[in-house]
């Protein structure tokens, strides 16, 4: 009797191959999940509800439209600033504490053991899906916003200077945050944990510094994502934060460094 | 084929596997067996690379599991049958893990219909009884068709006739050529699935041997014989050849003669008889000799078990 021989076993698959499988293997995890595109529904058309509601207070409030820090262009994302940004970085949470607490990560490093490959394809799903969400509500938050305005003050148009790019970078952050609940939730491990870090990581850092003494409040400020968001996506940056070049690599780096220090736990850990 | 080689694992100050080294060869159901606790399921996880070994290695098909692409085609496992995500249904759970080795749908259709899922393969997971979930863990154990197959207790918590049916897969699936690897801490089970065991206790081997061997010398014969005149009837079968051990209730263990010999000898020497039991002990009680805490734990102390790889 011989051992059975597998041709598929012999053949060595190629990169794109390799990473096709990984890709559509978390993939069909991610949409096989009835909640989370349940939940991804809510969550749109909350935001779309609350950015209407903040939208016509706006209009209705005489003078607001030029002092304060609000802008017509900021104004647009406060609902999705709140009701899109947290619920969907903490479904990105869910993605690696799920299959913690219920073992399936064994199965899942055992038929792809090559533990970054699997970090980096949860990561590009999730964080494709992320960024599509974002830039769709964000552009549909500001279309919303400047229809309600444009009867009342006058709302900006998107052929304005500065503001697709800002547009963009709001939608962006959605994929940001998301990369950041996903490598809480791999370094961490347990779901409740791995929220509550996140919710500190996104919001709360940025919290504590505004109630700092000045000049700390934006020295440290600066460094955190809201800050940093404000800076890349408002037309008028405050002179005493980042510029929104440097505010853009800050906000890069939270990710990054969540992902690479998931990665090198991830590594290093048994299962 | 897997090869471990002088394993270890250290959790902390716990010593989960001890200078573990056996061979797991195709063609046989070799039983994985000790207590609770014994360092099975850990050996099955730096087996699949999942945990790290503090020393040693753990080999399949002579290669480190970590550095296998695809291994779906080369191991297919089961380590924790419940462990599912409980909203997703039963195919699009093997589905994915179909598509993370490169195996089509057909394949996916092809393993439901096997473990009889096929008409169930549309529910949550989370609906299934344990029963549905071990048949569906075998199903992604199949996925790959694999040449070497590792199950950790597929049969705890199952009803007869999914045991039974457990039980001839694997007799099939090593019928076939396949290298089939099943822990279980029970050996009644074992004796009638496995053909070769690996016996181990506190992290340590006991045992490595085929089923046959391991039966035939632990299962020792003695006849139980209580008689109001013990001391004279013990001198007398002693003096006939037999060997004889005063229980401390004061029954005599007799071997080496069997039950008609005593009665005949007790009564041409008019030695009254009150109880005479030929015994046999149960396969389950030389196992739990074997790894019951009272015994140093050594292979070498069952020398007439065989050698590992007979």
């Amino acid at each position: 009797m011989t051992t059975p021989q597998n041709p598929a076993a012999t053949a060595r698959p190629s990169l794109a191959a390799r990473a096709r499988d990984v890709l559509t293997f978390e993939w069909t995890k991610l949409r096989s999940v009835r909640s989370n595109s349940l939940t991804l529904l809510i969550v749109a058309v909350v935001t779309i509800g609350v950015t209407a509601v903040v939208a016509h207070t706006f209009a209705v409030t005489p003078g607001q439209a030029h002092g304060g820090p609000m802008s017509p262009l900021t104004e647009s994302f406060l609902g999705y600033a709140e009701y899109t940004v947290l619920p969907v970085s903490i479904l990105s949470v869910l993605v690696f504490t799920s299959e913690y607490s219920s073992g399936l990560i064994r199965t899942t490093f055992t038929v792809v053991p090559q533990r970054w490959t699997v970090l980096g394809a949860k990561a590009v799903t999730t964080g494709t899906a992320a960024l599509v969400a974002g830039e769709v509500l964000a552009f549909a938050s500001f279309f919303l916003t400047q229809a309600i305005l444009s009867g009342r003050h006058g709302g900006l148009s998107m052929s304005h200077p500065g503001v697709p790019a800002a547009v963009l970078a709001a939608g962006f952050l959605l994929c940001v945050c998301a990369l950041v609940g996903l490598g809480l939730g791999a370094i961490i491990r347990h779901t409740a944990g791995s929220i509550a870090a996140t919710i500190v990581v996104i919001y709360l850092v940025a919290v504590l510094c505004l109630v700092l003494p000045s000049p700390w409040n934006t020295r440290l400020g600066r460094f955190t994502l809201p800050f940093a968001a404000y800076q890349v996506v408002t037309l008028h940056p405050q002179a005493h934060l980042f510029s929104p070049g440097v505010s853009l690599l800050v906000i890069l780096a939270w990710p990054a460094a969540a992902l690479v220090t998931a990665g090198i736990l991830l590594a290093r850990r048994d299962l | 084929m897997i090869e471990v080689d002088r394993l270890s694992k250290r959790f902390g100050a716990v010593t989960a596997v001890d200078g573990l080294s056996f061979t797991v060869r195709p063609g046989h159901v070799t039983g994985f067996l000790g207590p609770n606790g014994a360092g099975k399921t850990t050996t099955m996880r730096v087996i699949l690379g999942l945990d790290a070994p503090t020393a040693g290695t753990a080999l399949v098909g002579g290669r480190r599991y970590q550095g296998i692409v695809r291994p779906l085609h080369e191991v297919g496992s089961l380590l924790d049958a419940s462990a599912l995500h409980g909203s997703r249904t039963a195919w699009h759970h093997l589905l994915s893990i179909a598509q993370s080795n490169g195996i089509g749908r057909r394949r996916v259709t092809q393993v439901l219909q096997l473990t009889g899922l096929d008409a169930v393969a549309g529910r949550r997971a989370g609906t299934f009884s344990l029963g549905m979930k071990q048949r569906l863990g075998i199903a992604t154990a199949l996925l790959g068709d694999p040449p070497v197959l590792i199950f950790d207790e597929p049969v705890n918590g199952l009803d007869p006739e999914a045991v039974h049916w457990i039980r001839e897969l694997f007799k099939s699936l090593a019928a076939q050529g396949r290298t089939v690897f099943v822990s279980s801490h029970l050996m009644s089970e074992m004796a009638l699935t496995a053909d070769h065991l690996i016996i181990i206790g506190r992290g340590r081997l006991l045992a490595d041997t085929p089923t046959a061997a391991f039966i035939a010398s632990s299962v020792r014969i003695d006849v139980l014989v209580r008689s109001p005149q013990s001391g004279a009837l013990s001198d007398l079968l002693t003096g006939h050849g037999a060997t004889v051990t005063t229980q401390d209730d004061g029954g005599l263990a007799v071997t080496g003669m069997d039950a008609p010999t005593i009665a005949d000898l007790a009564a041409k020497h008019s030695i009254a008889v009150h109880e005479l039991t030929p015994r046999r002990p149960s396969l389950e009680q030389a196992y739990l000799d074997l790894t019951g805490d009272s015994t140093d734990y050594h292979a070498g102390v069952l020398p007439e078990i065989g050698k590992p790889g007979q």
